[in-house]
């Protein structure tokens, strides 16, 4: 039975979760594009990040492109599969009783 | 942790709603622009050798080099958005496909033929993509037989047309691909 999970649960590290599961799983994404899809500041986005990277959901990469500082983000396989099981969770409480 | 059905609805239409705003946004990161630019190149590859022979057939390196210059600078920028991590073990494999497939017919002396040669860079090409396609799971596999295909039949079958065969079929199928992949794709 999936469980839901209180750290993904919250509203904008479910949407970088939803996010973050459409990449590919050699593919990572920069964290200013994410933040400007995701519609988020720099510190909201960056404190929900810490908050994922720490249980282990995703993997934060910091690194220099063209002598700029980057910081990458790619979802863990962990974190890929928290996310599928919450979204599961989710799906079951919709159903109705007495169907599985 | 407790929702209501009403909570649980709502956390699953806020994940649908980011995850097509990050789709569409990972579409347009999908490969389109490199099979719009190499599309251009294989037609314009095509027309110069059916309208300036082998005058324009010398030409061909030169487009080439402009092909990878663009897909480079392509890379540059698309990858300062969302990249690919690299894998240097696929580096390698490619690395030793292309070594080995320019080197042996030189060094074996294979005999010189236009189309043949055209064809054979281009089933090259498309074994890197098939490789590419198995090794991160991607469309790539398929394109890259279907061209397979398409070259073979060219070269065997049509090969009075051959380049406008390149022109309609290679180039053309490239650059269908990129649409499909821009607009379609997942």
């Amino acid at each position: 039975m999936p469980e839901l999970d209180p750290i993904i649960h919250q509203p904008v590290r479910l949407q970088i979760m939803a996010a973050l599961g459409n990449l590919g799983s050699h593919e990572q994404v920069d964290f200013t594009f994410l933040r400007i899809k995701l519609g988020l500041t720099d510190g909201n986005l960056g404190a929900h990040l810490l908050t994922l990277e720490q249980a282990g959901y995703i993997a934060v990469e910091k690194t220099f492109v063209a002598r700029k500082p980057k910081t990458f983000i790619a979802p863990t396989a962990a974190g890929r599969r928290a996310f599928e099981s919450h979204v599961a969770a989710l799906t079951a409480i919709l159903k109705p009783k007495g169907l599985s | 942790m407790q929702l209501t059905p009403e909570e649980a609805a709502c956390a699953l239409a806020a994940i649908q709603t980011s995850r097509e705003t990050m789709r569409s946004a990972i579409r347009a990161h999908r490969g389109h622009y490199h099979l719009w630019l190499w599309g251009v190149i294989w037609i314009g590859m095509a027309m110069l050798a059916e309208f300036r022979g082998q005058a324009g057939i010398h030409l061909f390196p030169w487009l080439c080099v402009a092909g990878i210059a663009g897909s480079m600078a392509l890379g540059f920028v698309q990858g300062s958005q969302i990249r690919g991590s690299v894998d240097k073990r696929f580096l390698g494999v490619l690395f030793a496909v292309i070594l080995f497939s320019a080197l042996w017919p030189a060094v074996l002396r294979a005999p010189y033929h236009d189309q043949a040669l055209f064809a054979y860079l281009g089933l090259v090409a498309m074994l890197c993509y098939i490789i590419a396609g198995i090794w991160f799971d991607t469309y790539l596999v398929w394109l890259g037989l279907v061209m397979t295909a398409f070259i073979l039949v060219g070269l065997f079958c049509f090969s009075a047309f051959f380049w406008w065969w390149i022109a309609v079929f290679g180039g053309g199928t490239l650059i269908v691909t990129g649409f499909y992949i821009r607009y379609f794709w997942r």
